[in-house]
């Protein structure tokens, strides 16, 4: 009987715990939820970058120096969240549907995914979304064929210098015949980089061949396959090969064949040489575009799309040496920039 | 208002998944990892079927619970006929329909913005006093999952439901009344990933688009729904399973959601979910143990 009773009262406290948790989780949630509805001074904008890349990061660094030249500068009149994704697709939508609950007055989407879910979360409000690094924003639902707006979103986009990237391939490689690119199936901006490839190729004498991957994991054994086939390797702005670069990097080394990045980053990271955007400049850019709709200049909807149509030269000396590809002199004093050493970060 | 919102939209979304996830898990006991590529088929079928299809938002909900019902039967198919082991089965049909998902949806994401959804299209948007268009989500969402609970609490109490029931429990006792506890366990997978395809159906116009990787980790949603849901609620007999499973999936979306407000990195959000979990599982195992 004794027992008995003595485990009814364990069985009691257990329940008075369980419930007394219950009602702490629910009081936290109310403090928290009224915490959020205070007002801020200044303007607050929410940063959602999609991964950590080189690229990107540029992106947002250039991002927040546009606003500082148009008066927003951090700390004074202006607060920033940043999150980044990691990559992860849930965590960009969540980001995106944080930002809405917090109110923020623009959201700032590096790279397409966390700009798709932007856009998707904030379509029943007001904040705009102006997104940056987005290859292709037609194929995006972002903006329209003419390159007006679809809504409340508008940003620049970092399409790929495809005719200038083969000329340059050209110059370096007189001989070559194939080159590789491997991407991400699942990355739409890199399934319409390898259709615009495809097309231009043939009237610089070159064959793409693609070898797809489904995650970052995959892309050492493609690169592998991929060096014995081809004479050369350019990438595109594929997060996940960006990502993955260094792997990328080792097999094609090992055949001294040279990778072509899309961007600064990639050559300095030890590519042979692009004919790249500068991803600070397109930050920057549209960081004045977020300074104009946060002043209220103009709306979002108003704004097309912009991208940077002047690429740049960059190009590693370092990288050339190290597997024994001779750049003439005059090709690289010609280069925007150039780099004398691999810098692997 | 519009984290509640959110938070009760994905709640109950997810909460359709965890339906499903019931079935295989707590009632089959067959951990069905096909979830991962029977979720985002539901969305690939329903983005193709708004976006380049053209046809109406509604039929997308029966096609993806039939499209589901179909994956379910191959997993079926595959465990009984072949005779490859549960984890397996799950794990070949899962990896299979990676391609098959891209394939039906065309390219790895597929925006619909512009596009009429079950959500925003003409019928609704002219009931709905534009006001009240925020709450438009939820309360369909609510309806087709209240749908879904009434139908498969119906089907349980069916004979075929009392038998699927005995197959994860006792399936000699099933073979002992002269029913093909295969067959069974087919039916059981097929109802299961109907309801999960349907899930990711409503995800994919949810969010206005279909990402090839929406799948990834959706069995581990289900199963921490399943059992945050039944673990917490267990001594509450007035609320049925079905229901505290949802209500399950609705709070640990909220613990991630509030987590993320809080401003936890969302780096740090997978292990606070896992610690979470475990404290849910701890105050709910008590029981178990005596």
């Amino acid at each position: 009987m004794l027992l008995l009773s003595g485990i009814e009262m364990e069985e009691e406290k257990k329940d008075m715990i369980k419930k007394v948790s219950v009602l702490m989780m629910v009081v936290i949630t109310m403090v928290m939820i009224l915490a959020g509805c205070g007002s801020k001074e200044g303007y607050s904008i929410g940063i959602s970058q999609f991964a950590v890349h080189g690229s990107l990061d540029n992106c947002r660094e250039g991002f927040l120096a546009g606003l500082a030249e148009e008066g927003f500068v951090e700390g004074d009149n202006l607060t920033i969240e940043y999150v980044n994704a990691q990559a992860d697709a849930g965590t960009a939508a969540l980001t995106a549907s944080n930002f809405v609950t917090k109110k923020v007055d623009l959201i700032c989407a590096i790279a397409t995914p966390s700009a798709s879910t932007a856009y998707n979360a904030t379509m029943n409000t007001n904040i705009p979304v102006v997104y940056t690094a987005v290859t292709d924003p037609v194929a995006a639902g972002l903006a329209n064929e003419d390159k007006t707006s679809v809504g409340n979103v508008t940003g620049t986009s970092d399409v790929l210098a495809v005719e200038e990237q083969l000329g340059m391939i050209r110059r370096i490689l007189p001989d070559a015949e194939k080159i590789g690119i491997i991407y991400n199936t699942s990355e739409a901006n890199s399934v319409s980089a390898i259709a615009d490839y495809k097309e231009k190729a043939g009237a610089y004498g070159f064959e793409i061949v693609e070898s797809g991957v489904t995650a970052m994991s995959e892309v050492s054994l493609a690169a592998a396959d991929l060096v014995n086939k081809v004479d050369c390797i350019t990438n595109l702005t594929d997060n996940t090969v960006v990502s993955a670069l260094q792997t990328v990097l080792d097999e094609a080394n090992k055949k001294n064949i040279p990778v072509f990045g899309s961007e600064v980053e990639q050559v300095r990271a030890g590519c042979v040489a692009s004919m790249g955007l500068e991803y600070y400049e397109l930050g920057k850019q549209t960081g004045k575009m977020a300074a104009k709709i946060l002043k209220g200049e103009v709306q979002a909807s108003a704004l097309e799309f912009e991208i940077i149509t002047e690429p740049s030269l960059y190009v590693n000396t370092a990288a050339a040496e190290k597997i024994g590809l001779i750049l003439a002199d005059s090709f690289v004093e010609s280069a925007y920039e150039c780099f004398d050493e691999i810098v692997v970060e | 208002m519009a984290l509640i919102l959110s938070v009760l939209e994905q709640g109950m979304i997810y909460g359709i998944l965890a339906l499903g996830v019931y079935i295989t898990y707590k009632i089959l006991d067959f951990p069905d990892l096909t979830v991962d590529g029977s979720f985002p088929f539901g969305a690939a079928l329903s983005v193709r079927m708004i976006g380049e299809w053209g046809l109406p938002a509604v039929l997308t909900l029966p096609a993806a619970f039939f499209g589901g019902v179909l994956v379910g039967m191959c997993t079926g198919i595959i465990h009984v006929k072949l005779k490859v082991r549960d984890l397996l089965s799950g794990i070949v049909m899962m990896t299979g329909l990676y391609t098959i998902n891209l394939w039906v949806a065309g390219t790895g994401y597929v925006p619909i913005f512009n596009k009429e959804t079950i959500f925003d299209n003409e019928m609704v948007n002219s009931i709905v006093p534009s006001y009240l268009f925020q709450f438009k989500n939820v309360v369909i969402i609510f309806l087709i999952t209240m749908a879904a609970k009434y139908l498969l609490d119906w089907y349980l109490r069916t004979k075929s439901g009392f038998l699927l029931r005995a197959v994860g429990d006792n399936d000699t006792l099933v073979t002992s009344l002269g029913v093909d506890k295969g067959l069974v366990k087919i039916v059981g997978l097929s109802i299961a990933n109907g309801l999960v395809s349907l899930s990711g159906c409503l995800y994919a116009q949810q969010q206005r688009s279909f990402e090839i990787s929406i799948g990834t980790g959706a069995v581990a949603i289900g199963l921490a729904s399943v059992i945050i849901g039944t673990s917490l609620l267990r001594k509450i007999t007035l609320i049925r399973v079905t229901s505290s499973v949802i209500i399950g999936s609705i709070i640990y979306k909220a613990c991630i959601a509030l987590a993320m407000y809080a401003g936890v990195s969302a780096n740090a959000i997978k292990l606070i979910t896992a610690v979470l979990f475990l404290i849910i599982l701890v105050i709910g195992m008590d029981k178990k143990r005596r």
